[in-house]
């Protein structure tokens, strides 16, 4: 169906593209292709924003910047208490890439996302903070005792950190006043390590934190005092930003920490309908066997691993056969800890008492295999894992039994806030998810760990991996689900199987599908005990582009929502879908013909492309190649030799491909035309100036000093609208540079292909 | 009591001994031979003889160095089942002849009868020859059932007082299970832990020199040793001694009285200002410190001065870098430029807040979690082998040497194999998980019960320290908390004694016991009741490091002259006055941009950083002044690594390297600041003088400089230079030379 097949590169506007399109590149294949290829179509990212939040109620102007972040336009955030709008100049006009945030009242305090819509469709996020505290920007260079900011007692700084430099701060405080002193970095998507310092007037080490708390200071006397604060390894630069908070508090009040992101982890807590406080409360001394805490079962208990080597035992009646759920949530709570677990059964008194363990149990494994630190990947760079527990005690003989609980990270550490909480509970099946874009080896030695926002490019299918921490003994499969899409894009979920760990979400966007954002509803859905429940997909993502992971540590986190858009400028450099959108069907024991469109917009640097199959039931279709010449092609499954038992399905090929990317063409056709008006009005301005010049000459004197007043005026306008030449020139130049055709290597996914197995026929 | 004839002296204990002559065995005690004339046992009477004569040897027949010609004894003798195997049994059994014992290939080598590398061992008319004789013709019997075993040596005397240039006979008496005894003295081994001051020769005659202090001989027979302590008097008279401050001079006062040797009189207050802020804060006292110090006429002003040191950052900054090389800080990769960060300032800040040194080995002994987390875990990245950690841990805190002890019995020492791997069984347990950052585990306690496996019985041990019992350990408790519960424990006999002889040695350059991490019953202190003072004063403050450090520098005894008087220039381990060392090579750097006014840059860290805080030796490589002065490269637990020495080398960059050059002519730097500044010279000259040595320039030093400054200065064609140019020169020149001084370059 050749009508069918755009011709048009990605990149380009449909325009543009027809022109590009006739080029044929030369083809080899992927495995072959150079090193010199990037990784990952540009998507757009906000990676910085200053400040970083503001006041509840108050009114904020920020200045963002980004990658891939042309035509920004719409400042949206997860939570609807928070709105901009741009900031316009004297003019009128917009002023790029400022914003003035308004916080409402009834915003609640804490970490929410932001993000911007761009040329490219909507960004990653960055974290924007609200709070209670006034807040102030570090607007001077603070690098030294003499010129240390004062702070106000209860007040927030934003401000970025420079390399190789001490940031300076001053502050009063009266004798005995407590004041805690907490930076919050890391867990407001900053590369910042922080370092913090209280020091005297003189600047001398009074206290110190490095490992990311809080220092709860008393003055010693009434006077001036010192934060310093710089990065664990003085590194520095526009991603090292902070806010550092100065509370004061009456000793022994507990000051929340400045809110933080989610690890990916935590996806997994807290269990669907778990109340905000466990109702039992552990008891000290209780690390001995002899002092062992008597608790029934079920049962729900907070507890704190202090101090250093602490051990919480409980003892708990059961009877032979029991089968118990123990979850353990501490490191899903944000917490550096390592929980474990050791079950035994205790028979005897005093001296006799013999003790068999029954079970150990420790990590919430991954889900999937987590890539390790080889040369590629080996698996995706998230891990859904957790050091807490969440495993069956099946008890094998009645009577009593102790659970002794520790925190293997915490045999020298004495930290009351490292708390935990247990349950113990009797099955209650359920299950949580959490989805990321897709990572894949694009070629050797390649370990990218960007960030992915889903900012559609027309007739692109992106693959977002699901995978899912099974609760209490649930089996069964789960469906997955997108809803709330803008206009022209679907989506299709791969199942995760029963008794699998994961599955695959893929999001279309149709060729044509309009610019537009939106706020998605992304859950799983299975049937528990005859019941249908819906758990939401949290979405995780880097909080950084990292290019390559084997030099940077990359850092996941939770988002808050599932911002969905389309761009609208762009296009996917190939769509390969089957030749009908329908249900296809075949036998179990029969074969399926798919014919297969392609629909090219790019050149491409190969000839074919390999491709595999997403879906279970298909994952055993060879791999097979594709021409990437030819406009169409077929694929052809083998039910009898894949073994598919009867049922409907829904799978997609998936391989990578080094599309030669054209960045902002249309930039290039502006800059152009930009270009051409400035050195209109140059000649013209010139023309004008010479004229004005020569007409200050033979005037009357009595109109010299008029004319030549105007001379010099058109002169000053010549030189202003030539210098403005000189930029548009320049603009041109680099606009052209980076549309430069460059090979890219990215993930292709076809459109989802939904079948049909059924049974064989009965002859 | 036969003597030796041989002359040679001054041998270390792994030298081959070559020199330990056949003449010896003619002398071989009677009462030996007459003891064992019925039948000679292998264990008791031969194995003395060929550790004696040196057979097993490390470069001889021991398997710890190879076993030369395939004939493998055990180091030292101290196992002799197996050296009965390997002469009797091994080889087929052709090193001995019983039939006609003098063909026997044994002696025939030992004897010089048949081409020997070793050559004549044991000579063939001698005591020891016909023993072994007589012992090969009984049919090589190992031992009887009835014979009794060796329990322990005795020297005697074990104590005493020798004059300087006198002799001193010793007695080595082995004592047996049945309460009998033996004279072993011409087959004991001797050794003097200082032949400087005494020398002792294989028959036990003790040598003693001109140096006045301690000194001890180990006398070693089979597995035991004893030690003969010699105080060698100067017996100067020692008249009025500075009031006692604290337990410290008590000790010292005591120690010089009985070996009469008169202390120099206590140091001026620029002297010690210098010296102490040296030791403790690692740089020099600032002018207006100096100006003010010497200035202020309070009587607890040098109290005063070391309070407000240690409570100072400097005094952090300084210890972190005395520790962190000693605990491998060190910088293979780039990347491990965070955890190498994380890990000083860990125990910077420690000190800093004065964390008690129990908590601080602690905190890494039993590190878990993440670098980034939990910082005392890096210890883990870069100490991974248990072996490597029970040997680090053990040198380190407890002062003890067990690198010996993993493949033989220690040879000085009463550790065995066993005691070995007991102490590698407390880190049997250490979990690791890998971290996204390359070569980096996150540290975590296995459930299980900590064992190691002697490699040499293939016998699985529990954890025990020194032969000392922790206690049944449960499979879920972290055996390291044991080890440090052990270690931290008041009557720990290693661990505060390991620390405090480490930081006696920081101030007053010798340890109480050198090398100061090697402490045993065999090398005894020079003051032990001044260690054992220093020990429980140390136990009582609860491990107070700054306690220590106040206790030490506020004591008269390091308040001490380094200049000498009539008596006591060649005391060089009393303590009757301060030892004069080099700045190390931080402190020097450091020093030399405070007195030229220049700025060294480090990587990746802030303008103005110190070479003290620098947190790893990955400095070294871009700082030839930091290689040239012996900054170590965190390769060893050893504070040895670090070159205390002088070099041509040195000499050659202070006096003409561009580096130092550049400093003294640095455009904001001290002699441009001088050359330029509206104050009268003799002003000038004095702040250099307080920069550079914390004192006023005495009237013939002004003098001197002075001239220096006003002389005129030509320029290579003859005339005279400009005079904002030549005053530059001028202090330039000064200031180098302030800077080459002894005075300067070394803390006195």
């Amino acid at each position: 169906m050749p009508s069918r097949v755009f011709r048009m590169c990605c990149g380009c506007s449909p325009a543009i593209s027809r022109a590009v399109m006739m080029i044929c590149g030369t083809a080899t294949l992927i495995s072959s292709t150079a090193l010199a290829q990037s990784v990952c179509l540009p998507a757009p990212r906000l990676l910085t924003m200053m400040p970083m939040g503001g006041q509840v109620g108050a009114s904020v102007e920020i200045v963002i910047t980004g990658d891939n972040f042309e035509d920004t336009d719409e400042l949206s955030f997860s939570d609807k208490g928070i709105t901009a709008t741009r900031k316009l100049d004297a003019s009128g006009k917009p002023v790029p890439n400022q914003y003035v945030v308004s916080i409402a009242d009834n915003c609640p305090a804490g970490v929410h996302e932001a993000r911007v819509m761009t040329r490219l469709g909507v960004s990653s996020s960055r974290v924007f903070n609200v709070g209670s505290l006034p807040e102030v920007t570090r607007t001077a260079a603070n690098a030294s005792l003499k010129t240390a900011m004062p702070l106000t007692v209860d007040s927030i700084c934003n401000a970025v950190m420079t390399a190789q430099v001490i940031d300076y701060y001053s502050f009063e405080a009266t004798k005995g006043q407590r004041i805690v002193v907490d930076c919050a970095a890391t867990g407001i998507d900053s590369k910042l390590n922080p370092v913090v310092i209280v020091a005297d007037q003189q600047g001398a080490d009074l206290m110190v934190q490095r490992r990311g708390g809080a220092i709860s200071f008393t003055a010693p006397d009434t006077g001036s005092y010192v934060v310093k604060l710089h990065d664990l390894t003085f590194k520095g630069g526009s991603q090292y930003f902070y806010r550092l908070a100065l509370q004061s508090a009456v000793p022994g009040e507990l000051v929340p920490r400045l809110p933080s992101t989610r690890t990916v982890s935590s996806f997994s807590w807290p269990p669907p309908g778990l109340i905000d406080e466990a109702p039992l409360a552990e008891s000290e001394p209780n690390n001995q066997h002899a002092l062992a805490q008597k608790i029934a079962l079920p049962c729900d208990i907070r507890g704190s691993f202090f101090p250093a080597a602490d051990v919480d035992t409980f003892e708990f009646s059961a009877s032979k056969g029991d089968v118990w759920w123990v979850e353990v949530a501490s490191e899903r709570l944000g917490l550096p800890t390592d929980p474990s677990i050791v079950v035994q059964h205790v028979t005897g008194e005093g001296a006799d008492e013999k003790r068999n363990d029954v079970v150990e149990l420790s990590d919430i494994a991954s889900p999937m295999k987590v890539s390790s630190n080889g040369y590629s990947y080996d698996g995706p760079p998230y891990d859904a894992g957790s050091t807490d527990i969440l495993g069956k005690v099946e008890i094998k003989e009645d009577g009593i039994h102790r659970l002794q609980l520790r925190d293997l990270f915490g045999g020298t550490r004495n930290d009351p806030l490292n708390v935990y909480r247990l349950i113990i509970r009797k099955a209650i099946p359920d299950f949580a998810i959490v989805g990321w874009a897709l990572h894949m080896n694009l070629r050797n030695g390649d370990r990218n760990a960007l960030s992915k926002p889903i900012a559609l490019r027309g007739g692109t299918t992106m693959p977002i991996e699901v995978v899912v921490v099974r609760r209490d003994g649930f089996d069964g499969e789960i469906d997955l689900v997108m809803e709330g899409l803008p206009d022209g894009v679907t989506a299709a979920g791969i199942k995760i199987p029963s008794g699998k760990t994961s599955g695959i979400m893929l999001v279309t966007a149709e060729q044509n599908a309009p610019r537009a954002l939106v706020s998605a509803s992304f859950y799983g859905r299975a049937t528990i005990d005859g019941n249908v429940v819906t758990r939401p997909c949290h979405m995780a993502s880097m909080q950084w582009p990292i290019p390559d992971a084997s030099q940077e540590v990359p850092v996941p986190r939770l988002l808050a929502d599932v911002p969905v858009s389309v761009c609208g400028s762009e296009f996917a450099p190939i769509t390969i879908a089957p030749i009908e959108n329908t249900l296809w069907e075949v036998t179990v024991s029969g074969k399926l013909t798919l014919p297969l469109v392609h629909t090219r917009r790019c050149e491409f640097s190969g000839d074919s492309i390999n491709l595999r199959t997403f879906g279970p039931g298909f994952e055993g279709v060879p791999a097979f190649d594709v021409s990437l010449n030819d406009e169409t092609s077929e694929v052809v499954l083998d039910l009898a030799a894949l073994k598919t038992p009867p049922g409907d399905y829904t799978i997609a090929f998936y391989g990578s491909a080094v599309a030669r990317y054209r960045y902002n063409v249309e930039a290039v056709t502006t800059a152009e035309v930009a270009l051409k008006q400035a050195q209109q009005k140059a000649m013209n301005v010139k023309v004008e100036a010479q004229s004005l010049t020569e007409l200050s000459q033979t005037v009357p004197d009595d109109q010299k000093v008029t004319a030549a007043r105007m001379a010099q005026e058109a002169v000053a306008r010549q030189k202003a609208a030539e210098a403005a030449v000189v930029l548009a020139d320049k603009l041109l130049k680099d606009v052209t540079a980076r549309a430069q055709p460059k090979d890219i290597v990215d993930i292709v996914v076809s459109t989802p292909i939904r079948i049909r197995v059924n049974p064989a026929e009965k002859k | 009591m036969a003597h030796s004839r041989s002359t040679a002296a001054q041998r270390g204990f792994w030298s081959v001994r070559f020199y330990l002559t056949v003449v010896a065995f003619l002398y071989v005690s009677q009462t030996c031979v007459a003891e064992v004339a019925s039948s000679v046992s292998f264990v008791n009477d031969v194995v003395p003889i060929l550790t004696k004569a040196g057979c097993n040897a490390g470069a001889c027949h021991a398997k710890s160095g190879g076993g030369q010609k395939g004939f493998q004894l055990s180091l030292l003798g101290f196992e002799p089942l197996e050296d009965y195997e390997s002469l009797v049994k091994d080889g087929y059994g052709r090193r001995l002849f019983p039939a006609a014992p003098d063909e026997s290939l044994f002696l025939r080598k030992a004897s010089g009868q048949t081409p020997h590398g070793g050559g004549i061992r044991i000579a063939q008319n001698s005591a020891a020859y016909a023993l072994l004789r007589r012992w090969i013709a009984q049919g090589t019997p190992y031992r009887s059932a009835s014979e009794p075993q060796l329990t322990s040596v005795e020297v005697q005397p074990n104590l005493g007082l020798v004059k300087m240039n006198a002799e001193q006979q010793l007695k080595a008496v082995a004592r047996y299970s049945d309460d009998s005894v033996r004279d072993v003295t011409n087959v004991a081994l001797y050794e003097s832990n200082a032949e400087a001051m005494a020398t002792v020769t294989e028959s036990g005659l003790v040598k003693v020199h001109d140096i006045p202090g301690k000194v001890a001989v180990m006398v070693r027979y089979q597995g035991t040793v004893a030690v003969f302590t010699a105080a060698v008097p100067l017996g100067a008279t020692v008249g009025t001694l500075p009031a006692t401050k604290n337990f410290v001079d008590e000790h010292i006062f005591a120690n010089l009285r009985q070996l009469g040797i008169p202390p120099s009189t206590v140091c001026s207050d620029a002297t010690f200002l210098r010296r102490v802020t040296l030791d403790i804060a690692g740089r020099l006292p600032s002018e207006d410190e100096a100006a003010a110090f010497l200035a202020s006429s309070e009587d607890s002003k040098r109290d005063q001065v070391v309070e407000s040191l240690l409570r100072s950052p400097d005094y952090a900054d300084f210890f972190a870098g005395k520790w962190t090389p000693l605990l491998k800080n060190r910088r293979d990769d780039a990347s491990d430029i965070t955890s190498n960060f994380a890990f000083h300032a860990w125990i910077r800040d420690s000190l800093l807040a004065n964390v008690p040194y129990d908590q601080i080995v602690r905190e890494l002994l039993a590190a878990t979690g993440t670098v980034i987390g939990n910082p005392p875990v890096a210890w883990y990245k870069r100490v991974k082998d248990p072996k490597e950690q029970l040997e680090d841990v053990a040198q380190l805190f407890l002062g003890v040497r067990m690198q010996c002890a993993q493949c033989h019995h220690h040879p000085f020492e009463r550790w065995s194999q066993d005691d070995y791997y007991s102490l590698a069984a407390f880190f049997s347990q250490v979990g690791r998980k890998p971290t996204g950052t390359r070569g980096e585990d996150l540290i975590f306690h296995k459930r299980g019960v900590a064992t190691a496996m002697n490699v040499k019985t293939g016998m699985p041990l529990k954890p025990a320290a020194f032969g000392d019992s922790v206690g049944e350990i449960p499979p879920d408790a972290d055996p390291r908390l044991r080890l440090a519960d052990w270690m931290s424990s008041q009557d720990n006999p290693f661990f505060a004694k390991a620390l405090v002889n480490r930081y006696w040695k920081h101030f007053f350059k010798r340890a109480l016991i050198e090398p100061e991490d090697d402490i045993r019953d065999t090398n005894p202190p020079t003051n032990p009741e001044l260690l054992a003072a220093l020990e429980h004063h140390f136990l009582t403050s609860g491990f107070d490091l700054k306690s220590l450090v106040r206790v030490i520098t506020q004591s008269q005894a390091y308040q001490l002259s380094a200049e000498p008087n009539e008596h006591n220039l060649a005391d060089r381990q009393n303590y009757s006055r301060f030892y004069p060392r080099r700045m190390q090579a931080e402190v020097m750097l450091d020093a030399i941009d405070h007195l030229t006014g220049a700025t060294t840059r480090f990587a990746n860290l802030p303008p103005g950083t110190r070479a003290i805080a620098l947190p790893d030796n990955s400095y070294n490589n871009a700082s030839p002044f930091l290689q040239v002065f012996g900054r170590p490269d965190s390769l060893s637990v050893c504070e040895c690594e670090r070159v205390q020495s002088s070099s041509l080398a040195q000499s050659l960059h202070l006096i003409n390297s561009s580096d130092i050059k550049s400093k003294l002519a640095v455009g904001n730097g001290r002699a441009a600041t001088l050359a330029t500044k509206e104050i009268p010279d003799e002003k000038k000259i004095s702040e250099l003088y307080l920069a550079a040595f914390s004192r006023q320039p005495r009237a013939d030093e002004l003098k001197t400089a002075l001239e220096y400054l006003n002389e005129p200065l030509l320029d290579a064609s003859g005339n005279p230079l400009e005079k904002a140019t030549a005053a530059r020169g001028n202090f330039q020149d000064l200031i180098w030379a302030l800077m080459n001084s002894k005075e300067f370059l070394f803390n006195h």
